[in-house]
């Protein structure tokens, strides 16, 4: 539905360029795209907090309103990039195609489709329309960027999974220093799950000679919040700035404006992660601290204290991401401070668990230092020798065979 | 392309086959136990089952009173899929006179991590191919393929080993005792909620284990017995569906089972437990002597 709606929005668009009321199409495209998410994404959510928040106020109200309805796969992801399909053709900066299979294509290509990187349309639709051939290279590339993407997923996030998925999914029963390692550890899990697949979308695609944008740029070595927010998910948070931030005037405007605009658009990118005031509350601490940056920090941002205070304001943000409540998260922030206790080991397979993971993080660790920091130095992936390059992929791929999970874990983004 | 695969499958038979010869190397754990099964003993009487079974039977007293060689194969956590497993890749080398199989009442009813935890049985998937592969091909279809490559087959090993390379896990026989009794003043009048590993559905899978257990030691002519171990609390499992249907397949295949829920020997005998589910090693002595008692006088070594 949303393609065919935006195939024909795209077209009326064009017709009517110059013509008063062309806006009512853009509209159209809005309405309809943010109305199906909202429906299937954000309904039973809004029910639920209008009951809750009725019940608190004495008011009993029986809740008949919620409906039975599973979230299409990838509604969040492929909604975005069919806006920004519309949004660009009424700006003028796209024409539309008039092949219908290509555009279809274009909004359900099926490596990104469920998680992203959310394309342009400008980047990936032409691609559908111009003719690929394959490319050894390319295949090449594009498998060393997979192997990477599995070593993320099935190495680093799902052993860090389950020491995280151990203490958050029991609070109760966990202290402050097992809630801040829980915590650290799912700042790697949600990094190497999200970054792992969108590496294994960007490799898929490469197989077939279609180039995808970068979703990730080593964001744990960001020294402030707004680098890290240009390293990471770059697909949506650049969305956002072009369709959402921009169009409210940006920082072209007015401070106060500038700081609201700063903080609605952080604050509805919480919103589009998931229906639940967990992701609001994320959203709005990311907000506040982008607030505070543009208030009190006036220079560039560098140095490794930088990158370490940065690193410890996003894993108190990532509280608020992870917890199944608002009341959890506040209940762990309280008992982190006031109660440090003991670290959570486990007995058994559960140390083993936590180890692997520990090793996981400190190879990725090391890798992603080298690349920031010492890039010119010896490489593995672009080395002279084939013998060098091969067999440090054969290593990569040994750990993943070794040490990775396999099991039916899901994507975390594929909830989104 | 070729060049990288012929790489990568170098590397995997030359790391695999390292990792895999440090598996194997195991003195002591659950892996070198295991192995001792697969690969040695050679014991008259073997016992199965879960943690119950390996903290409960003591070899030393059924070598005493039944004047034979016993080994306790009970594995913790692991569930009748993996029994059956292992229960073939035994008989294929060594025939014992009689199997005593540790029941727990929920072994019928669904559970994740019972699959999950069959990877345990990887390292074997070599040398016991036919005889794993039902059972593991029920975890995924696409079993052959995955430990055609020797890395995964000793997949999340390395710290097993590790681990009781540098602090050894001693048993006896395969039997590990637990000590320490319950605080008879801190003991909850009802038995406190336990995290559940399975959801009440039989699953169809288990069942077939379960014959399958029963076909395998029958086709070897080996005297089979069904034991259920004794619990600090009163248990009612007139509602347990699994329980029932495996007290119905142990009279439809003519398998004794001795039954020893709410036995007054044991219930509500804090001296007796480590804990409300497992007997520490005082219970271990007195619930072996009652089972090989009773196995004297059902006469099955005879």
């Amino acid at each position: 539905m949303s393609t065919l709606v935006d195939y024909f929005v795209g077209h009326q668009l064009h017709k009517s360029a110059g013509q008063p009321g062309r806006k009512k199409w853009l509209w159209l495209s809005i309405c309809f795209n943010l109305g199906l998410l909202g429906f299937f994404k954000y309904y039973n959510f809004f029910v639920a907090s209008m009951q809750n928040a009725l019940t608190s106020i004495g008011f009993e109200v029986e809740n008949t309103w919620t409906l039975n309805i599973i979230l299409p796969v990838g509604i969040s992801f492929y909604t975005f990039q069919t806006l920004s399909y519309a949004i660009d053709i009424y700006k003028g900066k796209l024409k539309p195609t008039n092949n219908f299979i290509a555009f279809a294509a274009f909004v359900s290509f099926f490596p990104q489709l469920v998680a992203g990187p959310i394309e342009r349309a400008s980047n990936l639709l032409p691609q559908f329309l111009s003719k690929r051939n394959f490319s050894y290279q390319n295949f090449s590339y594009g498998i060393k960027l997979m192997i990477w993407g599995f070593f993320l997923k099935l190495v680093v996030a799902d052993r860090a999974a389950i020491y995280v998925n151990a203490v958050y999914g029991n609070i109760e029963n966990h202290e402050g220093l097992s809630f801040v390692a829980a915590t650290i550890l799912f700042a790697f899990q949600i990094y190497g799950d999200f970054a792992g697949y969108s590496l294994i979308a960007i490799g898929t695609a490469k197989l077939f000679s279609f180039d995808l944008m970068a979703n990730f740029n080593r964001p744990y070595f960001a020294a402030s919040i707004s680098e890290f927010w240009s390293r990471w998910h770059i697909s949506l948070s650049t969305w956002f700035r072009d369709y959402l931030y921009i169009p409210l005037g940006g920082n072209r405007v007015k401070k106060p404006r500038w700081l609201f605009n700063l903080f609605i658009t952080f604050l509805i990118s919480g919103l589009w992660h998931g229906a639940n005031w967990t992701f609001v509350v994320w959203g709005a601490l990311n907000g506040i601290y982008l607030i505070c940056e543009a208030l009190f920090l006036k220079k560039k941002r560098k140095g490794i204290l930088n990158v370490f205070v940065t690193f410890v304001l996003i894993n108190f943000s990532w509280i608020f991401f992870r917890a199944e409540s608002i009341g959890d998260a506040f209940y762990m922030i309280k008992t982190i401070v006031t109660n440090p206790g003991r670290l959570y080991v486990g007995s058994g397979d559960d140390i083993a668990a936590s180890l692997y993971a520990a090793l996981a993080i400190g190879i990725l660790v090391l890798i992603e230092v080298k690349k920031e920091y010492f890039d010119t130095l010896f490489t593995i992936s672009n080395n002279r020798f084939e013998l060098v390059r091969m067999l440090g992929y054969a290593m990569i791929l040994f750990l993943i065979l070794y040490f990775g999970v396999f099991g039916k874990g899901q994507f975390i983004y594929f909830q989104f | 392309m070729i060049k990288f695969v012929i790489v990568f499958l170098l590397a995997d038979i030359v790391l695999g086959s390292v990792a895999k010869q440090l598996f194997f190397s195991q003195k002591t754990g659950k892996y070198a136990r295991t192995t001792h099964v697969v690969h040695d003993t050679k014991a008259d009487i073997v016992v199965f089952g879960s943690s119950h079974a390996h903290r409960h039977y003591i070899p030393k007293v059924i070598d005493e009173e039944l004047q034979s060689t016993c080994y306790n194969a009970g594995a913790e956590g692991q569930q009748l899929l993996y029994h059956t497993a292992l229960l073939k890749m035994l008989v294929k080398r060594s025939t014992p006179k009689l199997i005593v199989l540790n029941i727990d009442e929920n072994f019928l009813y669904t559970s994740k991590v019972a699959y999950d935890r069959l990877s345990d049985l990887h390292p074997y998937y070599d040398d016991y191919r036919e005889e794993l592969k039902p059972t593991l091909g029920l975890r995924s279809k696409l079993i052959d393929f995955k430990l055609f490559f020797k890395s995964y087959q000793a997949n999340s090993t390395i710290m097993h080993v590790i681990r009781y390379y540098l602090s050894p896990q001693e048993d006896d026989h395969g039997y590990r005792p637990l000590f320490g009794k319950l605080n008879k003043n801190k003991i909850p009048k009802s038995k406190p909620e336990e995290v559940k590993e399975y959801q009440e559905f039989i699953d169809d899978n288990f069942v077939n284990a379960l014959k399958d257990f029963i076909a395998t030691s029958k086709s070897k002519q080996i005297k089979l017995v069904f034991v259920t171990s004794p619990t600090f609390y009163e248990v009612d499992n007139v509602t347990n569906k699994s329980f029932t249907m495996i007290r119905e397949i142990s009279k439809e295949e003519k398998v004794p089972l001795l039954n020893f829920f709410n036995h007054e020997l044991f219930m509500n005998k804090p001296s007796l437990f480590h804990d409300y589910s497992h007997l520490n090693n005082d219970g271990a002595l007195l619930f072996t002597k009652q089972v090989t008692n009773e196995i004297k006088k059902m006469k099955l070594l005879k």
